[in-house]
């Protein structure tokens, strides 16, 4: 971080300009103007926090996809009918057990298990044949979404969520101030931030398994330079069927998770997939922190539009990706 | 070297078939017999099948066709084609007439067309432009996001794309007397494009131009050394593969009479891909085979399927199991299991058959 | 500036092909050549010698401008080319082929030379297809009959054997007026027979091309060079002619006796 300061000062600069002018908007009674250029104060900070916590979501799908991706190559276009198939399996699990973070962790083991058989029966054959491998993760998920279709069907589904974790809370955010001069505060609802309080910890578990255990390292090197892995007479095949399996896991998992905020029915597989692509793509392909950072900007970038520019709110992810791939072609937390 | 090589290894690389242009010239009879086929299948064949089976034939082969242009010569494997394509749909029926009179411009319809083909081209070439700088496999992802992106823009524009139900009744226009919408006509104009944008890409691949985008394909760091400027040389291939694209997108928007964001989405989108691999992408001919294949079970095997007691909605399950199976087993698709058989039977001298797609 | 191509083209017959002073290239805190001074005559062949781990090859990475000496100055023909990006150094006749073979495999053995010809000519985005008697086939042809590939000219590169594509490396180094190449193991891999048809390539190459050759096998080596250099540690440790360097003690001990190299 202060490398980055004092290579950048005017940027730095910018940055904290703008985090400062940000926590204003949160922190402060907005003034009438501001509620004319912005809207309610009230429709900002959900927009907000909205983001953020779908870019936990985010996060979630996307850093097992650039996993996979950074160590193996192996651009998993079927990431998106992972985190379906999670999402339903959690569905049929809640509902026949009533345990919502017991759903989780099956939805999680299965998923990682499928990703364990995928790894072991076909991408081991195909290892260095990145593009082969891409193209039989295009057939499942053609595969998969026919199968979820035959035994789901078309309508939407929802994890319901434990009672513990239904209903709103208040943030200490102060939206508006009554004519009584009582604060209104935000009402939020509960799930939302717990999930998002979810991703943070299991991105923070991540970078620390990465950065502090001994796997973790095997695994960084092994992105940086996959030939160093072998070199090593580090059992590669294993540490592949591993992070392969966790990262399919998480799409599992997120699968639950999104479907306890979101719905699950077809077509959402292809919509997670290319959130996770273009969170992936701006946050710098392979890194887990580039992921964390893409999925924020996302989520951000989706909720804001959704609420200032209603028509364009898709387009505009879209337009964030080609700025990126135009300035900085390797993703924004990519060195080289 | 050899580790880069290995490691980008895009698609078709190194040791893949080379797609030597001088072996799909049509010197073996079977091709003439096709080429004499084709020509006089007007006489005896149903307006549904010059229409509904081969005229989307050619034009999904032409689809195809640029991205194996992309893929099999530049190792570039670009999902954005199918894209360009519906741009110049969309163009045609933006700048000429529609049934949304309050959208289209109504102007002459080569006019339209023209425009259409250069913009059309132009979003293919900067698509190409924004994916090119990045190594090999990153292409299929950021292609693939442009692509959605195009898509999720023509869905939520109205005062453009006019949105989800996009336009209708484009027509085909009337030239020199002639009534391009009828079978004869249309299924003649089809074909002529087809036959263009193969022989065109036949005789690039082996231009100077089309010699280096191979080099760069195979070594991309050696075409540096030798002072070939590798990054303008993609560049101008999703220029080339764009024209034909675009050209297809025109007769594609004149085949159905409509072009809606479903046009160029996800799916559409994918399928080329699985056409050109199908068909096989180490030669020109493959993304035609792919096409007529993907045409006929789109067209039969619901019927099929009904026929022997499966689920006719089972369908995209067929197609995903039979793209997996193609993928596993003969990665030059069809035409890799073509040439296996013909040496095996045929010419057991000639080399052994190699893997395709890597 | 014309004054500085007249220089230029005065200073061609008489200049060093070839001048290093005091290059060095450092790799983090590893130094791979340190204080590297050589020079090389127009139409010398020289041998660089020396374990691996020496530098020969960071040697030949830092004259073409793979990877830019770290300091010192590296003149070729007598202009100073050491800031230079590769493709400048190689439209001033700089050649060299790779210790790995670096190829285009799924294309056939004249169209890797012909690219290679191409790759300094005009016309590369050309779209026409080169006519029959076109000026760059025809030398593509000449190059492919100097590295006595003629018959296999149609066939794909990656149908060749190992010693063929040595060859066609060759072959590409070869292409358009090269003035001095710089060769990396040619002999790498290849069987007796195939060494012994190296050693005519090398030696029927025309007067006017020099050539620093990185070579374990001395057989090879010290028949096609009238003069060697030895490297060891980043350094250079002795020049001479090839008989002086076969008979020095010192090299002897330190090379030679080594006997596991390669």
């Amino acid at each position: 971080m202060s490398r980055f300061i004092e290579r950048h000062p005017a940027w730095a600069l910018v940055a904290i300009l703008a985090l400062a002018f940000l926590l204003y908007l949160v922190l402060a009674t907005w003034p009438p103007g501001l509620e004319e250029v912005l809207g309610r104060k009230r429709v900002f900070l959900t927009a907000l926090i909205n983001g953020i916590t779908l870019g936990g979501l985010y996060f979630l799908v996307a850093s097992g996809f650039t996993l996979i991706f950074g160590l193996m190559r192996n651009v998993n276009l079927a990431h998106g009918s992972l985190y379906l198939l999670g999402g339903y399996l959690g569905y049929e699990f809640a509902n026949l057990t009533g345990g919502w973070v017991l759903s989780l962790v099956i939805a999680f083991i299965i998923i990682a298990a499928l990703g364990m058989v995928l790894q072991f029966t076909i991408f081991r054959w195909m290892e260095g044949q990145d593009l082969r491998q891409t193209l039989v993760t295009i057939a499942i998920s053609i595969v998969l979404a026919d199968l979820m279709l035959w035994r789901w069907g078309g309508d939407f589904y929802q994890v319901p969520s434990p009672s513990w974790l239904t209903g709103p809370v208040q943030l200490p955010l102060v939206t508006a101030v009554r004519s009584s001069g009582e604060a209104v505060y935000l009402q939020y609802p509960l799930v939302r931030l717990i999930i998002f309080a979810g991703a943070v910890v299991i991105g923070v578990l991540m970078w620390l398994a990465l950065n502090r255990t001994k796997v973790g390292m095997l695994v960084r090197a092994g992105v940086d330079d996959r030939d160093m892995l072998s070199a090593t007479g580090v059992r590669v095949q294993l540490v592949f069927l591993g992070v392969f399996a966790f990262g399919a896991g998480l799409a599992g998992f997120a699968g639950v998770v999104g479907g306890t905020f979101q719905s699950l029915q077809p077509g959402e597989d292809t919509k997670i997939l290319l959130a996770s692509l273009v969170v992936v793509i701006v946050g710098g392909m392979g890194s887990i922190p580039g992921a964390a950072l893409g999925a924020l900007i996302i989520g951000l970038a989706e909720q804001f539009g959704s609420v200032y520019m209603p028509t364009y709110a898709v387009v505009l992810t879209f337009v964030i990706m080609v700025l990126v791939l135009a300035w900085r072609p390797q993703g924004l937390l990519r060195g080289s | 070297m050899a580790v880069e090589a290995s490691r980008t290894s895009g698609i078709l690389p190194a040791s893949a078939p080379a797609p030597t242009a001088a072996s799909s010239l049509p010197r073996y009879p079977a091709l003439w017999l096709l080429a004499l086929f084709l020509l006089i299948l007007p006489a005896f064949g149903s307006d549904f099948v010059l229409i509904q089976l081969f005229g989307w034939t050619f034009i999904l082969g032409m689809i195809a066709l640029s991205l194996m242009f992309l893929g099999g010569y530049g190792g570039m494997v670009s999902l954005v084609q199918m894209t360009v394509a519906g741009c110049a749909g969309y163009m045609v029926a933006i700048f000429g007439t529609s049934a949304v009179a309050e959208i289209s411009l109504g102007w002459p319809w080569w006019l339209a067309v023209v425009v259409a083909i250069v913009i059309a081209t132009l979003f293919g070439t900067l698509s190409g432009a924004l994916s090119v700088r990045t190594e090999g496999i990153y292409t299929i992802m950021i292609t693939l996001a442009i692509a959605s992106a195009f898509f999720y823009f023509t869905l939520q524009n109205y005062s453009i794309f006019n949105g989800f139900s996009g336009f209708n009744a484009v027509r085909v226009p009337q030239v020199f007397g002639i009534d391009w919408r009828a079978a004869v006509p249309f299924y003649y104009l089809t074909l002529f494009w087809a036959v263009i944008a193969y022989l065109a890409v036949v005789y690039v691949s082996r231009s100077p131009f089309g010699l280096a985008l191979q080099g760069t394909r195979d070594n991309a760091r050696r075409m540096e050394a030798l002072g070939f400027n590798v990054t303008a040389h993609r560049i101008a291939a999703y220029a080339f593969a764009s024209v034909i694209a675009a050209v297809a997108g025109v007769l594609l928007v004149w085949h159905g009479g409509q072009i809606s964001p479903g046009t160029a989405g996800v799916g559409p989108v994918v399928d080329i891909l699985i056409i050109a691999v199908a068909g096989g992408m180490s030669r020109p001919i493959g993304p035609f085979i792919g096409a007529l294949i993907y045409v006929l079970l789109r067209t039969f095997a619901l019927d099929v399927m009904e026929a022997v007691g499966l689920d006719g909605k089972r369908f995209q399950l067929l197609v995903g199991v039979g793209f997996l199976l193609i993928v596993l087993f003969s990665p030059d698709g069809v035409l890799g299991l073509w040439q296996r058989w013909h040496r095996r039977f045929l010419a057991p001298a000639a080399p052994p058959a190699r893997g395709g797609v890597r | 500036m014309p004054a500085n191509v007249a220089e230029r083209l005065s200073a061609v017959g008489t200049a060093n092909a070839l001048e290093l002073r005091g290059v060095t290239r450092l790799f983090g805190a590893l130094a791979a050549l340190v204080d590297i001074t050589l020079t090389v005559r127009p139409g010398e062949r020289r041998a660089v010698l020396g374990s691996n781990g020496a530098g020969k090859t960071t040697l030949f990475n830092c004259i073409t401008g793979d990877f830019p000496a770290s300091s010192g100055t590296i003149r070729f023909f007598s202009e100073d080319v050491t800031h230079f990006p590769p493709h400048e150094r190689i439209r001033r006749g700089l050649r060299r082929t790779y210790q790995i073979s670096a190829l285009f495999t799924g294309l056939t053995v004249l169209d890797n030379v012909y690219l290679a010809c191409c790759g300094i000519s005009r016309g590369r985005f050309s779209l026409l297809r080169p006519r029959r008697n076109d000026a760059l086939v025809a030398s593509a042809e000449n190059l492919i009959q100097a590295v006595h590939l003629a018959g296999v000219r149609d066939q794909l590169v990656s149908e060749l054997s190992h010693g063929q594509q040595r060859q066609l490396e060759i072959a590409l180094a070869l292409a358009g007026a090269p003035r001095f190449i710089l060769f990396d193991e040619p002999a790498a891999g290849l069987s007796p027979t195939e060494r012994s048809e190296l050693v005519e390539i090398l030696t029927s190459l025309p007067a006017h091309i020099g050539y620093i050759v990185i070579e374990h096998d001395m057989d090879v080596a010290l028949r096609v060079v009238e003069s060697v250099t030895m490297m060891h540690n980043g350094r250079i440790f002795k020049e001479g002619r090839p008989e002086e360097i076969e008979s020095d003690p010192e090299v002897q001990e330190l090379y030679l006796g080594g006997g596991h190299h390669g």
